[in-house]
C-alpha cells in the first residue's frame, strides 16, 4: 500500500492533469495555424487568428448577450436566494424540508427538460425568447445554489450580534446592513461568482430559450456543426482563459477571506 | 448606507413602519417569505406543472374554440416505439456506465488529493483540477475534437510515430463520447469525493494496519463505508448530468446512437403539435431517473457498517 499509493497514486494523478490540460493547449496552439483548415502538424505559425476573431463583429455580439445574460441572470438569482436563505434558515421540521426539496428542484432535473418546460411556460404567458427568457432560466438554475451557499454560512453565524445590535437601538433594516450582510459576504461573493460563470458557460437553456441572437455557447456550436477553423480554437482558447482566471480569482479570494477571519 | 438608515429614521412615517414590523416578526416573516415562495411557484413548479397537463392533452396549443381532450396516448407512443425506446435504454446504459467509469478514475484522485499529497501542496493540486471547471460544455468537446479527429493531434503524433493504420477513426463514436463526457464530470464526481474522504480520520487507516489488515481490506472495510455519501453523492450528480446530455452526444457522439436527451429536443423542434409527445417524454425521463437515482441511494445507504470506534 506505501509504495502503490506511494508511486501509482501520483502517475494516476498527472495522467489525469494531462487529460485535463492536453486538449486545452492542443486548442491553443490550432488558433495559431497558419491556414484556414484544422490539421496537425502546426508547419506555419500566425497570430492572424486570435486577431481577426476580436474584431469580430458576430463573435463579439454574442458574447456582448452572454454577458448580458449573466449579468441579469446573477442579479434575479441573489435577489430571490437572499431571502430566500433567510427564510429557510428560520424555517424548522418538516416544512424546512419540503422548502429545501422545491428550492434544489431545477438542480435534480434533467436540463434539457427545464429548458423546454420553461420555454413552454414562457410561451403561454406571450413572452419572447430572447435575453429575458435566457435571464430567467439560468436564475432559475443558479438559485438553489445560492441559497446553499448562504445557508451554510447562515448557520454558522450566532444570533447574539443581531439582537445585541437590536438592544443597542439599531432597526431590522440597520442590521441586515450593518450585522447580516457583512457575515454573509463572503459567501454572496461566492455566490454571485459560481452564477456568473455557471450562466456564461450554459449551453441547453441558452439554445432553447434563445432568440434569434445567440450567446457565445450557442454560436460556437452552431458553427462547429458547420465547420471548423483555426480562429474558433482561437476564441475558445481566449474565452476559456477569461472564465478560468475569473473562476480561480474567485477560488482564492473565498480561501483567503475565510483564512483571514 | 448606515448613516442613511439612521437619518431615515428621522422621518416618521419610515421609523413607525419599521418600528410596527419589528414588533410583528410573523408579518415582517411573510413580508420577507413571500418573495421566494413566489418564486418557487412561478419558477420551480409553474414550469413543470405545467408540462405534467400538456403531456396528458390531446393536443396542444389548442385551435380557438377546440375542446381540450385528455388522453395518455403520448405516453404509449412511447412504449409503442422501438426507436424511441431503444434511446432510452441506451441512455440509461450509458449514463450508468459512465458514472461508474467517472468513479473509478475520480477515486484514487479523490484520495490521493485528500490523503496522500504533501499536505502543504493540497490545496494547489486540487486547484490545478478544478481550474477547467468552468469552460462550457462546448468549448471543451470542441477541444476533444481538435485531439482525436482524423488530422488530429492523436492521429497526427501516431502517423509522427508510424504507427500503421493511422490515422484512426477515433472521433463520433461512443469511445470519443465517452472520453468528453468524463472530462465534463470528473470534478462533479471529485468535489463530493473529496468532501468525504478528507473528514476520514487518518488514524484509524493506521490503527488497522497497525492490527494487521491487509491494504484492500483497509479500502474495503474502512476507506469505502466511510466515503459512501461522497459515492452517492457524486454519482446522483454525475448521473443527472449525463442523463440530459444534449450538445455534446451530438458533436462527439456517433450518427446512429441518439441519446434520449436529444430525442426529446428533437420532438420539441419538429413542426407541428408535438409539445404534448415531448412532455409525456419528459415526464418519463424525469420520473424513472430520479426513481433509478432514488433507488441506488436507498440500497447504497441502507447497510450501515459497523461503525469502527
Amino acid at each position: 500500500m506505501k509504495r502503490l499509493s506511494g508511486t501509482a497514486l501520483p502517475i494516476w494523478f498527472w495522467l489525469f492533469v494531462v487529460y485535463l490540460f492536453l486538449p486545452l493547449f492542443v486548442m491553443a496552439a490550432m488558433g495559431f495555424r497558419d491556414s484556414k483548415f484544422i490539421a496537425f502538424p502546426i508547419h506555419d505559425w500566425t497570430t492572424a487568428w486570435y486577431r481577426s476573431v476580436l474584431a469580430d463583429e458576430e463573435i463579439l455580439s454574442a458574447l456582448w448577450i452572454s454577458l448580458q445574460a449573466a449579468l441579469y441572470s446573477t442579479v434575479i438569482a441573489v435577489a430571490i436566494g437572499l431571502p430566500m436563505s433567510f427564510v429557510v434558515a428560520r424555517t424548522r421540521g418538516l416544512l424546512r424540508g419540503l422548502m429545501i426539496a422545491a428550492i434544489v428542484l431545477p438542480a435534480f432535473l434533467p436540463v434539457v427538460v427545464s429548458a423546454i418546460a420553461i420555454r413552454m411556460f414562457l410561451g403561454n404567458l406571450g413572452l419572447e425568447t430572447g435575453i429575458a427568457a435566457i435571464s430567467f432560466g439560468h436564475a432559475i438554475s443558479s438559485v438553489p445554489f445560492v441559497v446553499i451557499m448562504l445557508l451554510t454560512r447562515l448557520n454558522a453565524m450566532s444570533e447574539n450580534m443581531a439582537d445585541a445590535a437590536r438592544n443597542l437601538g439599531a432597526d431590522d433594516l440597520i442590521v441586515l446592513f450593518r450585522i447580516v450582510l457583512p457575515f454573509l459576504a463572503p459567501a454572496l461573493f461566492g455566490a454571485i461568482m459560481f452564477c456568473l460563470l455557471l450562466s456564461f458557460e450554459d449551453f441547453v437553456r441558452s439554445f432553447f430559450l434563445g432568440g434569434n441572437k445567440p450567446t457565445f455557447p450557442v454560436l460556437l456550436y452552431a458553427k462547429l456543426r458547420f465547420g471548423f477553423d483555426p480562429g474558433l480554437a482561437a476564441i475558445s482558447t481566449i474565452v476559456l482563459i477569461a472564465s478560468t482566471a475569473l473562476g480561480l480569482y474567485a477560488e482564492r479570494h473565498i480561501r483567503r477571506r475565510k483564512l483571514g477571519r | 448606507m448606515t448613516r442613511l438608515l439612521v437619518s431615515a429614521r428621522q422621518f416618521g412615517p419610515y421609523r413607525s413602519a419599521v418600528d410596527t414590523l419589528a414588533r410583528l416578526p410573523a408579518l415582517r416573516f411573510a413580508l420577507i417569505a413571500a418573495i421566494p415562495i413566489g418564486w418557487i411557484a412561478v419558477a420551480n413548479l409553474a414550469p413543470l406543472a405545467q408540462m405534467v397537463a400538456i403531456s396528458f392533452q390531446d393536443r396542444y396549443p389548442l385551435p380557438p374554440g377546440e375542446p381540450t381532450l385528455w388522453t395518455l396516448n403520448h405516453y404509449a407512443a412511447f412504449f409503442e416505439t422501438p426507436h424511441y425506446l431503444a434511446a432510452f435504454i441506451r441512455s440509461f446504459a450509458f449514463a450508468t456506465l459512465a458514472t461508474l467509469l467517472t468513479l473509478v478514475v475520480m477515486f484514487p484522485i479523490a484520495y490521493y488529493l485528500s490523503k496522500v499529497a504533501p499536505r502543504d501542496r493540497r490545496i494547489r493540486l486540487l486547484l490545478l483540477v478544478i481550474a477547467p471547471f468552468w469552460i462550457s460544455e462546448i468549448v471543451r468537446s470542441f477541444a476533444w475534437i481538435l485531439m482525436l479527429a482524423n488530422r488530429g493531434a492523436v492521429n497526427s503524433a501516431l502517423g509522427l510515430l508510424g504507427i500503421p493504420g493511422a490515422p484512426l477513426d477515433l472521433l463520433y463514436n461512443n469511445v470519443s463520447l465517452t472520453i468528453g463526457v468524463l472530462y465534463l464530470t470528473s470534478l462533479y464526481m471529485l468535489l463530493p469525493l473529496y468532501a468525504a474522504l478528507e473528514k476520514i480520520d487518518g488514524s484509524l487507516l493506521e490503527a488497522a494496519a497497525g492490527l494487521g489488515a491487509s491494504p484492500l481490506k483497509r479500502l474495503w472495510r474502512i476507506v469505502l463505508p466511510l466515503s459512501r455519501d461522497g459515492i452517492v453523492g457524486g454519482c446522483t450528480l454525475v448521473f443527472l448530468l449525463v442523463i440530459g446530455l444534449y450538445a455534446m452526444p451530438q458533436l462527439l457522439g456517433g450518427p446512429d446512437d441518439t441519446l434520449f436527451a436529444a430525442t426529446i429536443g428533437y420532438v420539441f423542434s419538429r413542426a407541428g403539435d408535438s409539445w404534448p409527445l415531448g412532455s409525456a417524454f419528459s415526464m418519463i425521463l424525469i420520473g424513472v431517473a430520479l426513481a433509478y437515482v432514488g433507488l441506488f441511494a436507498v440500497l447504497f445507504r441502507s447497510r450501515k457498517p459497523a461503525r469502527p470506534t
